[in-house]
């Protein structure tokens, strides 16, 4: 038979794609999850992978042609099957690709300056917005064979659809429901002023990273018990040891910033404390201990706060992680993340001090239990040998859920964070 | 309050409600007059299917020297009606006797009498009061009276006398609509009597599609059963040629007497989706509230009842309720038929496969038959399935669980089916409907 592809509806409202390469031609056998071209969408540049195995035996659109959502990328012939018809065959990988456990979210911060409002997400990473709450994470949604083709037809995330047959089933009657009552939204316009030069107030559709943060947020408000802790350690060794290597690495192109050293710190400290770098399943009663180490960063862009990911940080090097920070703040920048850089994240940093933001209290980017905010280093007065000094302050705010990580483990963590930070060279000593 | 639910009538509605009550931990009590297991297992289904098995195999042997079966001379083969009775008893007494046992078990207080319905929480069974927070009515239907004189009365046959008679007579005539009037017909030629039905309305069974009736009008006649037209008036029959006369008319809901008015019309209780009355707690399933007249249908709304009752609401889909015809061969639908989507303007294409090409029902000698899906083309969502064959009465079953869940051609095409068997034929009309049948020309 012979399978029609349509570039699918990765979610957050993205409509279409360019072509940036493409790795197969006419003729070319193919096996499930092969890549078959890099996209570029608004958010990330990803590769799509091949839903079936077979023979690609036509290709659609050249190198730096828009796709649409819904058009045919490509037709995999497929040996040995009896019936054909992309409307109705099983859903692509990718929306499967992305139920993978760690493309959560990340944190907003309520940060406690005049920066007040920082929305973080992942957004890029979760091709379906809302599909992941914490009841359907991972699993797939009941629903009749009607519904499924219906919902892919009018381009309704399934998932998203309250089931009201036996065992909450959505059926087709669902589908049509939702997509009646969520039709007419759009429709609706504010009252003008009364002298009619400028409207009170705008009504604009949510755009689908706005819901999904809202989703995200809400998700790892409700379903953790956040607490929060604040540490100012003093870390006038770190701003020297900073400044005494900077130029010595600036020759080498890389920019020194305090945030590789952060990262060792947290890393050591997760190290001590492996509760922090875990996840609870709640349902099944388990805690999910990682044995690696995957540090999220915030980082901001035009389009929002994304997270990439820096994988197996523990076995960077102080100049490996300046690179590392530099290579996804880059690629963040020129929007070429793919869902790769942003999945698996075991814990979270968020570097508010570097736009000015001094103490927040961080939401925690579930199902992570544990997200640091670094404020920005004060010059304040200090006490030590009894007397004052001016001494180099740095606010640290850690979030933790309480369910998982008790308040004696959050301080130790906290205090382990704040010593590294503090003395630098602990961090190789005690490496 | 002396029950949490009095059932009036312990038929295939009020038995299935007070045992599912009873599971539920109601305190209930169902009142019959009769036997339990009500018409379906005393007077209908059971019994009516018993002595169509006998016409069957009857009819059957005929054949037997195709099969190799020798020394049966099919000319001295002779039908005993008293004997096919006795055996149709057996069954009934076993079947009445479970029933019994899981009321019993489930502690249902099973009461004989006759029940009036005194007010929504009064019944009265033979001067004795009974009070209750609930009560389902599900006391049935009998046939509506002949709607011509017949002069000796002694001649009709009512489904309540027919299968306890010792002896039917030779010459009759079947009066009524439905498709009781149509098994009747065909179980009464099978057996070798000479048979004319009276069709009180136009067509044999109003809700099967044009195409199951015009096929029930063909095997009227290859069974050489004469059909009479009886919507014109009912002058020029000659009733004297008649030794005995089938009453088949359609059905009228019996109504317990009582001072209790609950929303009634003419012939029927008037119920909601939930199947209650007028009354809030009085409820109304099975045959006397005139939503349908098969058993399974009753069973269906007992339980929504009992289910109402217990603040479980699940609205049952009317429209999956298949329709069953015990001729021969059997018929079932499910689903709309062409006419009903054609007036509701939907779009709709029909793939059949016929019983003729299909291995199990050539080797069974039962080829005569068809499959016909009617599926809706651009999601082909399953909308209805019609069936002729001899086992189509369990074959649509296979259809009711693909229109439960919504089911498209494609799962139907791709639902594995054994071989050989005649459910196969689903899998080819499925094929069919995806453009890919493997065994059509």
């Amino acid at each position: 038979m012979r399978y029609i592809f349509k570039f699918p509806d990765i979610g957050e409202g993205l409509t279409e794609g360019i072509i940036i390469e493409w790795y197969v031609d006419k003729g070319n056998a193919v096996k499930v999850g092969q890549p078959l071209v890099k996209m570029e969408t608004d958010k990330v540049v990803t590769d799509i992978p091949a839903p079936r195995e077979g023979v690609i035996a036509a290709r659609y659109g050249k190198v730096g042609e828009t796709i649409h959502v819904g058009e045919t990328l490509v037709e995999i012939e497929i040996a040995g099957e009896a019936a054909a018809a992309s409307g109705t065959e099983a859903p692509v990988p990718e929306a499967e690709m992305v139920e993978e456990k760690g493309a959560g979210v990340v944190g907003t911060l309520e940060v406690a300056s005049n920066n007040a409002y920082l929305p973080a997400s992942d957004e890029g990473t979760e091709p379906k917005p809302a599909a992941a709450t914490a009841a359907t994470a991972g699993r797939k949604v009941l629903a009749t064979p009607v519904a499924r083709a219906m919902a892919r037809d009018i381009n309704i995330d399934i998932n998203l659809v309250t089931g009201t047959g036996p065992a909450g089933r959505v059926m087709k009657s669902d589908i049509q429901n939702y997509h009646s009552s969520a039709a007419p939204a759009a429709a609706r316009t504010a009252p003008a002023t009364p002298d009619g030069v400028r409207e009170l107030v705008e009504i604009r559709p949510m755009s689908q990273i706005r819901k999904s943060i809202a989703k995200n947020m809400l998700r790892s408000k409700q379903s953790t018990a956040h607490m929060t802790l604040f540490e100012e350690p003093e870390v006038s060794a770190l701003v020297e040891a900073r400044s005494r290597y900077r130029e010595e690495y600036k020759k080498e192109d890389i920019s020194l910033t305090y945030l590789p050293f952060i990262i060792k710190a947290v890393v050591a400290a997760l190290k001590r404390h492996p509760e922090l770098n875990s996840e609870m399943d709640f349902e099944k009663g388990n805690i999910i201990y990682k044995n690696y180490y995957n540090i999220g960063i915030a980082v901001s862009t035009e389009d929002g706060l994304v997270v990439p990911v820096i994988r197996n940080a523990d076995k960077l090097t102080v100049k490996e992680l300046s690179k590392a920070v530099a290579e996804i703040a880059v690629k963040a920048r020129d929007r070429k993340l793919t869902l790769d850089d942003m999945k698996d994240g075991t814990f979270t940093i968020t570097n508010y001090g570097a736009l000015g933001g001094w103490f927040g209290v961080p939401v925690i980017n579930y199902p992570q239990v544990g997200i640091l905010g670094i404020g920005r280093i004060n010059q304040q007065p200090v006490v030590a040998d009894g007397e004052i000094r001016v001494g180099n302050v740095m606010p640290l705010s850690l979030s933790v859920d309480h369910r998982m990580v008790d308040g004696a483990e959050a301080t130790e963590f906290l205090n382990d964070v704040a010593a590294g930070v503090a003395d630098p060279l602990s961090l190789i000593m005690r490496q | 309050m002396d029950y949490d639910l009095i059932i009036i009538g312990a038929g295939p509605a009020g038995y299935v409600a007070a045992i599912r009550a009873g599971q539920a931990g109601l305190k209930t009590a169902v009142i019959e007059k009769k036997h339990v297991g009500g018409m379906c297992l005393n007077w209908g289904c059971i019994p009516s299917k018993a002595m169509l098995e006998s016409a069957k195999y009857f009819s059957r042997l005929g054949m037997a020297g195709d099969f190799g079966v020798e020394g049966l001379d099919p000319k001295k083969l002779t039908f005993s009606w008293e004997k096919g009775v006795k055996r149709s008893e057996r069954i009934v007494r076993r079947l009445t006797k479970g029933v019994e046992y899981l009321l019993k078990k489930n502690n249902v207080e099973t009461i004989t009498g006759t029940a009036s319905v005194e007010a929504a929480d009064t019944v009265v069974v033979d001067k004795r009061k009974l009070t209750t927070k609930n009560i389902i009515i599900a006391t049935g239907s009998y046939p509506r009276p002949l709607k011509f004189k017949v002069g000796d009365e002694s001649r009709i046959i009512n489904l309540e006398n027919m299968f306890s008679m010792k002896e039917i007579p030779q010459k009759l005539l079947v009066v009524g609509e439905g498709p009781v009037s149509a098994e009747v017909s065909q179980m009464l030629a099978l057996i070798g009597k000479d048979v004319t039905l009276l069709k009180t309305a136009n067509r044999v069974f109003p809700a099967l599609d044009d195409y199951l009736n015009a096929y029930i009008s063909r095997r009227l006649d290859s069974l050489k059963i004469k059909t009479l037209e009886g919507t014109g008036g009912y002058d020029s029959i000659n009733l004297d040629e008649y030794e005995g006369i089938v009453n088949c008319m359609p059905r009228k809901g019996i109504k317990p007497t009582g001072a209790l008015k609950a929303g009634e019309s003419e012939s029927f209780y008037v119920t909601d989706e939930n199947f209650m009355t007028s009354v809030q707690g009085v409820y109304a399933v099975g045959d006397v509230n005139g939503k349908s007249i098969y058993a399974h249908a009753a069973s269906a709304q007992a339980l929504a009842a009992v289910n109402h009752i217990l603040g479980i609401t699940e609205t049952m889909n009317t429209e999956r309720v298949p329709l069953t015809l015990y001729t021969d061969p059997e018929i079932a639908q499910i689903g709309k038929t062409e006419q009903q989507l054609a007036a509701e303007e939907i779009d709709f294409k029909v793939n059949e496969f016929p019983l003729s090409a299909n291995g199990k029902a050539l080797t069974e000698a039962q080829p005569e038959g068809i499959l016909r899906i009617i599926s809706e083309p651009k999601y082909g969502e399953v909308l209805g399935v019609q069936i002729i064959s001899h086992n189509a009465t369990d074959l649509i079953s296979e259809a009711a669980a693909y229109m439960a869940v919504e089911s498209t051609v494609w799962d139907v095409a791709h639902t594995m089916h054994a071989h050989p068997t005649i459910s196969e034929v689903f899998l080819e009309a499925g094929s069919d409907a995806v453009g890919k049948p493997v065994h059509k020309a």
